[in-house]
């Protein structure tokens, strides 16, 4: 197929998946109240600690109440369905027609993803914005500068999280039971990416740890980036981290890729 | 009188081989316990120790010190792990619906609701009460816990009512897949406002929010009210242990609001299908 043609596949399992996540409105009007009272119960919950202190850790009542409503949206940004999508692939053995198609099944996946988060946009990054606004503070950058970086961070942030969530769906071929290592990954991302509790308030020794692995660079270090606290060297070494990690997971991928393709022509006899 | 009697210890029996399925599948499926057995204890001692950091930063969270936290943590994932053993079902109600699952259990001679329960006891949940009873047993240890016979008994009533009310919240939310006919899973947000308001102390929160967990969502009483109750930091009507009646109360009040829902629900349930 030519390229143009191929694209064009892809623009139509985009479209496709568009309008498949506006069916149920039902959903929609759940989701954006649900997230929007683990929002405020954050912000109340910081409220609360913070009671008379200006600031903690360095970072003020308000930096805190920002954070809460930008890592509400970011949290939209990042979500990603593909383990499940390959997990049910794999489970229900359409898997194999799947690849057998005259397209790469994973940049089917990627424009399902892609669909999906433009549908979310509208259907919650939006609305929480507007309500987080309203209820909590609106989420002002601290500058000009300090938003396109974050821009720019959470771009990576998102293959990054896409990279690792299309590796990790690999091991769908190994394991036959996924749901509990999804939930492993999603309760270490939680927690351990700042989404909830910023890693400043962690231990040293802990946070020299954490600033190595990949999940501060979901949340975490975008979020520094918003609300201006960083400095020039942690600025570069941030992205750097972020794009070595990218770089890691899309060789393991590519790795496993080769070696999954492989066993399943086998058994295909 | 006695055809209830009967019935009763038919249901007895019926409960009594379904669990015994659930274990079974435990022995079909090992990997899956063991992914379990890693990852429910990890999400709940990652989630304690970031209340550690938290509160050595701020020194306490709305005057409740560290052990005090420990033993609210505790208490509310052993009584979050009790209601996904037995009705972590609800959160799967939209599911039933879309795939019209209960066409199968309409037809057989038993309540509808009992078979959605306990036709798939969810063994598994017993993972959750692993670091349930590990934080428990340390927050013990740090407000140094009396275990007299009437402590033991307040906790216990305690953890049934606040079992029945998440079991209640979660059938009640799901329920409205009936109506909506959408597979609708809020799981992991159910669980996030629970964990946000039962693992912390809800007084922390502004008096409207502290209205509605008392009255209107009685999430409050899951753990706040009787926690507080049996450390002394406040007492409901004055009367040390009237909390965790009230707990139970609510919690079969909960329920039956819960079983009326489903019940309005199911008729509205059309089979799945063309």
């Amino acid at each position: 197929m030519e390229k143009k043609q191929k694209f064009n596949v892809y623009l139509q399992v985009y479209k496709m998946q568009i309008i498949r996540s506006l069916t149920y409105k039902f959903d929609v009007y759940g989701n954006i109240i649900m997230q929007s009272i683990i929002m405020l119960a954050s912000a109340f919950f910081w409220k609360a600690l913070y009671g008379g202190n200006d600031s903690v850790s360095g970072v003020s009542v308000d930096n805190m109440l920002v954070y809460t409503v930008v890592s509400s949206m970011i949290s939209v940004v990042l979500t990603t369905n593909v383990e499940r999508r390959v997990t049910g692939s794999v489970s229900k053995g359409t898997i194999a027609i799947d690849m057998m198609r005259p397209v790469d099944i994973y940049k089917v996946f990627l424009a399902e993803n892609l669909a999906g988060g433009t549908a979310l946009v509208f259907q919650n990054l939006i609305p929480i914005f507007i309500i987080g606004s309203v209820l909590i503070k609106f989420p002002k950058p601290a500058s000009a500068v300090a938003f396109v970086l974050f821009l720019v961070s959470l771009f990576l942030a998102f293959w990054i999280n896409w990279f690792l969530a299309l590796t990790f769906s690999m091991l769908a071929f190994k394991v036959i039971n996924m749901d509990s290592l999804i939930q492993v990954k999603k309760h270490l991302i939680r927690l351990l990416s700042g989404s909830i509790i910023p890693i400043w308030f962690f231990p040293a020794s802990l946070r020299a740890v954490l600033e190595c692995l990949p999940f501060v660079y979901l949340y975490q270090f975008p979020l520094n980036l918003y609300i201006g606290k960083y400095d020039t060297h942690t600025l570069i070494k941030g992205f750097i981290v972020q794009a070595v990690w990218i770089v890691i997971f899309v060789a393991v991928f590519c790795i496993m890729k080769k070696r999954i393709e492989k066993k399943i022509m086998i058994q295909g006899g | 009188m006695k055809n209830a009697f009967k019935e009763l210890i038919h249901y007895l029996d019926v409960t009594r081989a379904y669990i015994k399925m659930a274990f079974l599948s435990i022995i079909e499926y090992p990997s899956a316990i063991i992914g379990w057995l890693l990852s429910n204890p990890i999400q709940f001692i990652v989630g304690f120790a970031t209340i550690r950091f938290v509160v050595e930063e701020f020194g306490s969270i709305n005057g409740w010190n560290y052990g005090q936290l420990a033993f609210l943590y505790g208490l509310s994932v052993i009584s979050h792990a009790l209601s996904m053993i037995f009705f972590i079902q609800g959160w799967f109600l939209g599911f039933y619906v879309i795939e019209g699952e209960f066409d199968r259990f309409l037809t057989r001679p038993l309540s509808v609701v009992y078979q959605f329960l306990f036709t798939q006891v969810n063994i598994f949940g017993l993972t959750d009460l692993i670091p349930g009873i590990i934080v428990f047993i340390y927050g013990c240890i740090k407000v140094s816990f009396s275990f007299s016979i009437k402590n033991i008994a307040l906790i216990l009533i305690m953890l049934i009512g606040a079992t029945l009310i998440r079991g209640g919240i979660y059938i009640i939310l799901g329920s409205s897949s009936f109506w909506t006919r959408s597979a609708n899973d809020f799981g992991q947000y159910t669980q996030e406002i629970f964990d946000k308001t039962t693992m912390y102390p809800i007084s922390m929160y502004p008096e409207s929010l502290q209205f509605i967990l008392t009255y209107i969502i009685p999430i409050g009483w899951v753990s706040f009210y009787p926690i507080s109750d049996m450390l002394g930091i406040s007492r409901v009507g004055g009367i040390s242990g009237l909390a965790s009646v009230i707990t139970l109360a609510v919690g079969i009040v909960v329920m039956i609001i819960a079983a009326f829902i489903f019940r309005i629900g199911l008729k509205k349930y059309e089979s799945a299908g063309n």
